[in-house]
Order: structure tokens, then sequence, then C-alpha cells
């Protein structure tokens, strides 16, 4: 019988899988009503102890009522453990409910089992949290995400905002969705108009440019630069990046995430194309990396996916960065989301980036061009400070370099002035330290990289 | 009396889930908000700038109070009495003089004294009252300040307050006070309540984020009463009467504040995120719990995520991406003022009242909401002992119009009262528990303007129940 069916479940959950069933849980599971998991559950418990009364089972009921204290009539709402409910029920001077909160095989010292039961079944249940309970509000309506209206604002925005030297750009909230947009806009256009949009939108955030009068030059540079650099070879490598990113993405977006980009990615994840969605984890990769720390996620795998699908920009702001650089150097477009969590974060991020780009392109594939450790100088107008990078650039070369495991630049020499926003920061400085004297043994490092200071 | 509102209807099914399965249960709809409408607006701050003295805050609350105490004066002492100005003052001359109180406190934290090297003080630790015997009173227009003796309470009244005294100036130069009056009740609202019982829940400090688990679980209980999950039939269906969830700051534990990573070398705290980062993600769960089943306002606290200054501007919404994609989640300021139902309330996240707590011999937290709301003014130490954005136009915690539910939030107790006033205002003193230590929160009903406490538990070890102290 379909109706006895719940109650060999239940003698499964609990008796097998020595689970805490709540009422909660259960409604979940079997995806039934809150009302009728709690009468499931009594009656489970009645029929199981009167045909075995020795039965190893211990039941938690809630119990709620009026109770007199100090002068007011306050409701008492309780979960007590079966061998206290009289005496609650006593307490009370009015019931106004009982009924079975959850049935568990072990006697129970303290209500937390209980909590963290109906928070892990709640949590892998958020998208649809009242869908089994007892009162429907009409007026929850998720509200529609403003996703079409916003894109040609966006990219609006760009150019205007270009021509802000050293002033504070674009409000610190908007960088983020406009950097999305930016980056979306690569990946929906072709590899011609992809340049357009992000050196126009890392122009917006550039604060860092000393040669900043001369950046609006760049974006036509940079335009047949990018062209060059791209052949079709590193489309594909990007496609293919694309692919497992989405199916990454397709995993983050279920998780419920505190990333700035969250809201415009979920909708964007439903419709569209696979490099917008790509382009979204990483964001949201990078969100997470800077602000959240998330436990599940180990840094490694966050720093080798974006690096390899973001290397294409990474070019892009390299080159706008450095006025006397003729070299196809990739900048950083994420700079702009970074920009409003933490400024100093970029420049790591930036180098960060950078060997990822020639992870992406060396592997597989024998380049003419390779990637050297070279340091750069220049200076950080926010900060008010000199920042010398280690950074990988592109160069000819003979030598041919199979190996790059991880390629790591050290941090930049920064004062501390926000230690706070250091922190990210640093764990990739550290990171990239393990993995720069492998670097450096496998290459013959060239000497004039001391003298090739900017 | 309706206290027993949730119980009486819900007792005759109480026992009705001990049962096997019946047939397809109900679903109650959720009554719906018929008017709502915030009236926060006075509150809400755009663009700020802090290049602005203090002092105006005063003037335009001395300039905007002063027709209402003058009022208030002639009523209480006759129509004929002078109203004089500090500068008029004739020694002798009996006459009212309406100015802002100053009260000169030795223990008053001072910030020129910490930092000032020359006496190379350890800067004093925080204490619960900063009053002493030998503080006094000073009262101050536009123009002058005067020393005040006599009939006014000193320990009682806070620096900010504006009074109006009656009495004459002596010889020695001071104030002689033969009896004082503030601003009073503010003209009463009209009243448009519903007629049916509707349920708003207040609940404050929920401190999410600290390292107590007990919280935890009531907190879960204190959300599923109120989307309709537990309980019985009766129950789940008054909760679905309960048409708002405002929540009064403090949705943030205070140990979320860490500030360990400034002192700390960065080797130590690279790995480490804000303790706050995990405690919103919690907010936003819950909130979002919440918002799939009832409206909920959201106001900051002291412990929250946004300025520090009063008003407290509404947390953002990119913290809670999960939640505010409900038009049911509304993220508002502190103070907050809106009309729900045709019931209008007011109500703050508890600065105002803790912060006179510490400057008065006032113990009790009704008995200092209450103060304010007849001293016409919601947080007379601001900007003085408690932050406060420098207004230069207007004061906007004047209060100008007598709500219908006045509550202050983080209360070391629960405590309501019904107040009448004399010009047939009818007000509802609700000061909101701290649900962290309490786990308490309160239910009003809208229709007879009655609150009753709602408690939460679970078991412990000890499995003894705590009784909440409530004091009167």
């Amino acid at each position: 019988m379909a109706d006895e069916l719940y109650l060999e479940n239940i003698d499964e959950f609990v008796t097998d899988q020595n689970r805490v069933v709540t009422y909660k849980w259960l409604s979940y599971t079997l995806g039934v009503h809150v009302n009728q998991a709690k009468q499931m559950l009594y009656d489970y418990v009645e029929r199981k102890r009167k045909e075995n009364s020795g039965a190893q089972l211990h039941v938690t009921y809630l119990v709620a009522g009026n109770l007199l204290q100090n002068g007011y009539v306050c409701h008492k709402v309780a979960v007590v453990r079966e061998d206290k409910l009289e005496a609650m029920k006593s307490k009370l001077s009015t019931l106004a409910s009982v009924h079975v909160y959850s049935i568990q095989k072990a006697l129970l010292k303290d209500s937390s089992p209980l909590y963290s039961t109906d928070y892990d079944i709640v949590k892998s249940n958020l998208q649809h949290c009242s869908k089994f309970s007892a009162i429907h509000c009409a007026a929850a309506v998720p509200r529609t995400p403003p996703d079409a209206p916003r894109a040609p604002a966006q990219s609006q925005r760009g150019p205007d905002a270009a021509s802000v030297v050293n002033g504070h750009g674009p409000p610190a909230a908007r960088p983020p969705p406009q950097q999305q947009r930016g980056i979306m806009g690569m990946f929906a256009a072709k590899a011609a108009a992809k340049p357009q949009d992000t050196p126009k939108e890392t122009k917006a955030e550039a604060k860092e440019a000393p040669g900043v009068s001369a950046t609006s030059s760049k974006p036509s540079i940079k335009n047949s630069i990018m062209n060059n650099f791209f052949g079709k070879a590193a489309m594909n490598k990007l496609k293919a990046n694309s692919v497992p990113e989405q199916l990454k993405e397709e995993k983050e977006v279920a998780k419920p995430s505190v990333a700035v980009a969250e809201p415009e990615s979920s909708p964007n994840s439903v419709a569209e194309k696979p490099g917008k969605k790509a382009e979204s984890a990483r964001i949201q990769q990078k969100d997470k990396r800077s602000k959240t720390k998330r436990t599940d996620r180990s840094d490694d795998e966050e720093e080798r996916d974006p690096e390899n699908v973001k290397k294409k920009r990474k070019r892009i702001k390299q080159l706008q960065s450095d006025s006397s650089d003729e070299e196809d150097i990739p900048p950083s477009p994420t700079r702009e989301e970074e920009r409003a969590p933490s400024p100093p974060l970029v420049p790591a991020l930036k180098t960060e980036l950078e060997p990822a780009s020639t992870e992406g392109s060396a592997a597989g594939r024998k380049r003419k061009r390779k990637r050297v450790l070279k340091s750069k100088m220049f200076i950080d107008e926010e900060e008010g400070c000199m920042v010398t990078e280690k950074v990988y650039e592109s160069e000819s070369c003979t030598d041919s370099e199979d190996e790059f495991p991880k390629p790591k630049a050290p941090a930049p020499n920064k004062q501390p002035v926000l230690p706070a926003k250091r922190e990210p920061k640093e764990e990739r400085k550290n990171l990239k330290k393990g993995a720069a004297p492998v670097n450096r043994a496998n290459k013959q490092a060239s000497i004039m990289g001391f003298f090739q200071k900017k | 009396m309706s206290h027993a509102m949730f119980s009486e209807q819900a007792a005759p099914t109480a026992q009705g889930l001990l049962a096997p399965p019946s047939a397809e249960p109900p679903t109650f709809p959720r009554v719906p908000v018929s008017g709502y409408s915030d009236c926060s607006q006075p509150f809400q701050l755009g663009e700020r700038s802090f290049s602005r003295q203090y002092a105006h805050i005063y003037a335009v609350r001395l300039a905007g109070m002063r027709p209402g105490l003058e009022r208030c004066a002639r009523k209480q002492w006759g129509n004929d009495i002078a109203l004089r100005k500090l500068s008029e003052l004739q020694a002798g001359e009996k006459c009212c003089v309406v100015g802002t109180l100053f009260k000169a406190m030795q223990l008053q934290p001072s910030i020129l004294q910490e930092i000032s090297e020359e006496h190379n003080l350890v800067p004093q630790p925080p204490l619960p009252k900063y009053i002493q015997p030998s503080d006094e009173l000073m009262l101050e227009d536009e123009l002058q300040r005067i020393k005040l003796e006599g009939a006014i309470d000193v320990q009682k009244l806070v620096t900010g307050t504006i009074v109006a005294v009656y009495g004459s100036e002596q010889d020695d130069g001071r104030f002689l006070v033969e009896d004082h009056c503030f601003a009073d009740l503010p003209p009463p609202l009209p009243w448009n309540g519903p007629s049916s019982d509707r349920f708003v829940l207040l609940a404050s400090g929920l401190g999410l984020g600290s390292v107590s688990g007990e919280a935890l679980l009531s907190t879960q209980l204190l959300v599923d009463v109120v989307t309709g999950q537990l309980g019985a039939e009766g129950e789940q269906s008054c909760a679905a009467h309960i048409t708002r969830v405002i929540l009064a700051g403090n949705l943030l534990s205070q140990n979320t504040q860490s500030r360990d990573t400034i002192n700390k070398a960065k080797y130590l705290t690279k790995k480490t995120q804000a303790a706050s980062v995990e405690a919103v993600k919690m907010l936003d769960e819950i909130l979002l719990q919440l918002c799939t089943s009832v409206p909920v306002d959201v106001m900051p606290g002291e412990f929250d995520p946004t300025n520090y200054t009063l008003p407290q501007q509404p947390l953002h919404r990119c913290m809670l991406p999960l939640a505010s994609t409900y038009t049911t989640l509304h993220l508002v300021t502190n103070p907050y003022q809106a009309n729900l139902d045709g019931v209008r309330f007011l109500g703050t996240s508890g600065q105002n009242i803790s912060d006179i707590f510490k400057y008065s011999s006032m113990d009790d937290y009704l008995e200092i909401l209450e103060w304010t709301l007849r001293a016409g003014h919601i947080s007379p130490t601001a900007p003085d002992t408690l932050g406060c954005y420098p207004f230069y136009k207007s004061d906007p915690f004047i209060l100008t119009e007598c709500p219908h539910v006045y509550f202050c939030g983080n209360a070391p107790h629960f405590q309501s009262k019904l107040l009448q006033g004399k010009e047939g205002q009818r007000v509802l003193l609700v000061t909101v528990p701290d649900f962290s230590a309490t786990q308490t929160a309160c239910l009003i009903n809208l229709r007879d303007l009655t609150c009753q406490p709602i408690t939460f538990s679970g078991f412990g070890a000890d499995s003894e129940d705590r009784d909440i102290e409530v004091g009167h």
C-alpha cells in the first residue's frame, strides 16, 4: 500500500541509517506537507511501540501554549524530549499545539542535532523552502532580474568613463556588474570586438597607469595586436576552456554564493552563451577568492581555472599600463571588480593571470614566444607608492619550455597602506612562491632582467 | 483581553497532529498587508557631507521645538508668563526660558582627554553608567548658557533635551528652577487600524555569528512558526495572521566585529575572513526562508554592516543575494517609521535608549522609551555621546506626530505598556528584547494594540527552562 510506504521509509531512516528524522526533514525528503510529515512520524511511533514495546526509539515533541510569566501572558514554543513532555504541558495554562518534532534511535543530550538536521535540509532546498509549509504567501514573488535594460547602459558607460584620469570613476558598486557585462560582451562578440569593450572598461578604472593620457590611443593599437596575437589556436583553446568552466559554473550556481555578481549570473546561467557563464564563474570565483573563503574549494583550483580563460584580457590590460612596453602583454580586466573591494589586490591578480595565459598557450603547443620573468616598476596613483612587479612577459626565445608548473610571480612590494585588504594577495603570494623557484630552475634566467627597470 | 489570542483559537486542534496522516492538510493563505507605506524618508540620507559642525543640529533642534515648548509652558504656567531668552534675563524676575540642556559630567569619555599627551592618561574603560553626584545641568539657548539648580532632576536628564524651565535668575548667576516641562506627547494621528486580528512580529538581536548554539535553534523555531511549518493547525492558522516581521537591528552578533586582524601580523591573518561574512550568509538564508512567506523589514543595528552614525542607512542588498530577489524583503533605516495597515510604527534598534541609559539615572528601558516620547525627541543625546549625522536643515529625530506603536530593539527584557495621552493619543510602547539572550520576540496585535511575548526554547544538557525575567 502506498500509505504504508512512508512507514517503511521512516523505519529505514531511523533504524538503518540511524538518522535524526525531524518533521521538516521528512517533509522535504518525501515531498509531503509538513503536517502530514508530523502525522506520519506519530503514526510510526505508535505502530512501532505497539508491535515492539522495547523498541529503541526516542521522540521529541513540539509543545506550544500560553504561560503566565511575571505578569505577561507569554506564548511559549518549546522542543522537549518525551520524558519532559507532560511536565511542559502542565506548565502551560493553555495548550496551543503538540506534535512530534523528531524521531531518532539515540537519546539526544541537547537539541543541536535537531538544528543541524533542519539546517542541512533547508540549505539544500533553499529554492523552495516554503513549498511544504502550511502558510502560503501570495506576495512573495521573486523580482524579475533587470537583465536586458542594464546591458546597453553598461557599454555606454565605458567610453564615458574613459576620460576620467585620476578621479574616482563609476561608483564602486557598479564595476562588478559593469565588468561582467564587459566580459560577457567580450565573449559574446568575436575576437575583434572583444578587445574593444574591455580596454574601455578597464580604462575606466585604471588608476595605476602613469601614462593615462596616452591610453585613449591604446585601444586601436591593441585591437590589431589582439587580433594578431590570438590566432585560431588560441581561440580554440579558449573555447575548450570555456566548457569545463561551464560545468563548473553549473555546480557553482547551484550552490548559493555571496558573490557580487550572483544575481546577474543566475539569470545568465539560464539563458545565453557558455562564454558568459564561464565569465560569471570566474567573476564569482574571483569574488569568492578575494572576498570569501570557501572551504570546499582549494586555492589552486580557483587560480587555474580562471587563468586560462582570462588570459586574453590580461594582455590588454598590461599593454595599457605599460606605456613603454611594446610587447603583447594582456591586461587584467578583472581589475574593475577588484577595484571595489581591494585595489592592491589587482596587481597580484594581474601577475597571476599572466602566467595563466602562458600556461594555456604553452601547453600542448610549441611556441616561438615564451614567458620571461621580468621586473616592472610603475607608480600606483591610488596608493601613492611605487610598485615593483615581477611579471611574465612574452618574448621571442629559442628555448623551449615544456613545463610550466603553475608559474607564480612574487607579489609586488608595496607599502602596506590598508593591511586588511592584503590578505588574499598575501595568500596568493605564498602560493606563487613555491612554484617560482621551480620555474627558474628550468630555464636560464636572462641577466638582462636586472636592467629592465621602468 | 486578547493576549491569549494565539492559543485560544488554536486550543481545540492542539493535539490534532498526534494522529495518523489524514486527508490533504489545509494550507492557510498569509493575510495580505492591506496598506503599507514607508515613512522613513527623513532618515534616508543621500549625499552625505561631514564637513559641517555639529552646532547646527542643536540650533535647528531648538528652533524646531521651541514653539511646541512655549505652548506647553503657557498651558502649564499660565498664558501670561514671561518668555525670555537667556540674554534678556533680569535677576529675580520669574520667567520661563526654553533651551537645550547640557549635563557636565566628569566621567563622560572625552576624546580630547584621551589623546592629550600631557595628561598621560590611560583611556577610561567603558562603564555601564557615567553619572555621578557631582554632575551639573546647564541650560543653553542660541547665545548663552546658565547653570541650573532647583526643582530639576540632574541625574535623570541628559544632554540635548529641549526643556522649558520656570524660575528666576539668582544673584550668583545661576537659575533657580521652580518647575520645568518638556514637549510632551506629540499630537495624535488618526486611527485607521484593522478590524480583525493582524499581527506584527517584532524581534531584534538575532545575533548571528556568535558562538552560542542555543539561540540558533530558537531562531529556527521562530522562522518555522512564522512560516507556518511548526505547530498544529490552529497555531498555523493563527500564524497566517502575522502580516509582517520587523527585525530591529543587531542581526549580527557583536562577535563578528572582531578587529583583531588590524593588530595581528599579516601572515597570521591572511587566510582568515571577517567573521561577519559567514554571519551574513546565515542571515541571508534565514531571511530567504522568511521572505518566501511573509514581508520582512530589516533594520540595521549597532553591530550590523552599515554606517555607524544615526540614522543608520539600510543594509545593502548585495549582501543578501538570495533574499533580495524577493519583493517581500525591505531593507530599511534605523530609526524606522512606517504605516502598517493604518497603524503608525516608529522605532529604533535601541542605540538611542541604551545611550540615554548610560548617562541618566533611569534604569528601565521602558521608562526611558516613554521619557523620550514625552521629551518629544527620539535621541536627545545625539550627537553629544551618540554618533549622528550633522544635520543642519532640520532635525529628523524630533517627534512631530505621535506613533501608535513606539519600539526600541535590543532591550534586556521584554516590556510593553499602552500609554494614553491627554489629547487622545494611544501609544503602545514596546521594548523588544535581545533574541540571542532571551529567545523572546514580540507579537503585536494591530487590532487592539496589545503585545504578547513569544519565547522559544530547545533542550540542553541541563534541560532546565530558564524563565525570562520580566522587569517592571
